[in-house]
């Protein structure tokens, strides 16, 4: 437990640190310059990490199916989306929802366990937890909005990621 | 309209998640994320040329250390992608959004990174507090 919430908070404070940064390159780039080179970034490190930790292992895609060819499709959608949400909305309301939709579909993914995440039975106390830390994020954004332009460091995605 | 874009674009961002957990499972955490980041990488590129957005030179005028945050990703992934091995996709994610906005807001007040400084007010205290009283109750 304690080692899983330590994985998702590192992670959610890299994030952060890599908003700032990737907006920085947004502001003398456009959001698909900065876009491609995160992704690209985001490639040679992870591909430099499998080398170091497992060398030749890296390159053995044993088990590889069609679809994980198309799952990078998925983080060009976040940008698109925000980019645009953001631009319709602006910064403040546009992070909230999406931040919203976030949590609202991870509760939704546990509950019914879908592709290979362990089910996790919805439940009153689920629904209400998920509910307060909407509200949490609600009174922020809503709340401590100051001035729309900082909001925009607050963007998530992968991945990626977190993203954009 | 807005508000659905915002909405698919939360959204994303969990399958997004998700996505590499399934795909970890099969083929290694390092290979999802370095796999998953390539085909993106690709489709940005395509957009990218056929957009006409901007040139490469515009990458010059960018602070070099800046053009390096896409690594942290690589990172990032592997983090999220236990992550919701071990707790699940709803507390990974709040935990991720607590420690994100957290350090945000403390990037923020401090004027880090040369970011405008923001003053700290009470419902960026209240709202946190809210978050982390909701994945109290999630945990227990």
């Amino acid at each position: 437990m304690i080692l899983g919430l330590l994985l998702a908070m590192t992670a959610g404070a890299l994030v952060s640190v890599q908003n700032i940064f990737n907006s920085k390159v947004n502001e003398r780039t456009g959001s698909w310059a900065t876009t491609t080179l995160v992704l690209g970034m985001g490639f040679l490190a992870s591909l430099a990490f499998g080398v170091a930790f497992e060398g030749k292992a890296m390159f053995r895609l044993e088990g590889m199916q069609t679809w994980f060819y198309f799952s990078g499709i998925i983080g060009v959608g976040v940008v698109t989306c925000l980019v645009k949400g953001i631009r319709m909305l602006g910064p403040t309301y546009a992070i909230a929802i999406a931040l919203t939709a976030q949590l609202l579909i991870a509760l939704v993914w546990d509950s019914l366990g879908l592709f290979g995440v362990e089910q996790v039975p919805f439940t009153l106390k689920q629904l209400i937890g998920v509910l307060v830390i909407i509200g949490g994020v609600i009174v922020f954004k809503l709340g401590g909005a100051e001035r729309s332009s900082t909001a925009s460091s607050t963007i998530s995605t992968t991945p990626h990621v977190d993203k954009s | 309209m807005g508000a659905i874009f915002a909405f698919l674009g939360g959204a994303f961002i969990t399958l997004q998640g998700v996505a590499n957990a399934q795909i970890s499972q099969s083929i290694g955490t390092w290979q999802a994320a370095a796999l998953t980041q390539f085909t993106g990488f690709v489709v940005a590129l395509i957009v990218l040329l056929a957009m006409r957005d901007g040139k490469l030179g515009d990458y010059g005028r960018v602070k070099p250390g800046y053009l390096f945050g896409g690594a942290f990703a690589a990172l990032i992934i592997f983090g999220n992608v236990k992550a919701i091995e071990e707790i699940g996709v709803t507390i990974s994610s709040a935990s991720l959004l607590i420690a994100q906005l957290g350090l945000t807001f403390a990037i923020d007040s401090n004027g880090w990174f040369g970011v405008a400084k923001q003053r700290m007010r009470w419902p960026h205290f209240a709202g946190i507090g809210m978050m982390i009283a909701g994945v109290v109750i999630l945990s227990v």
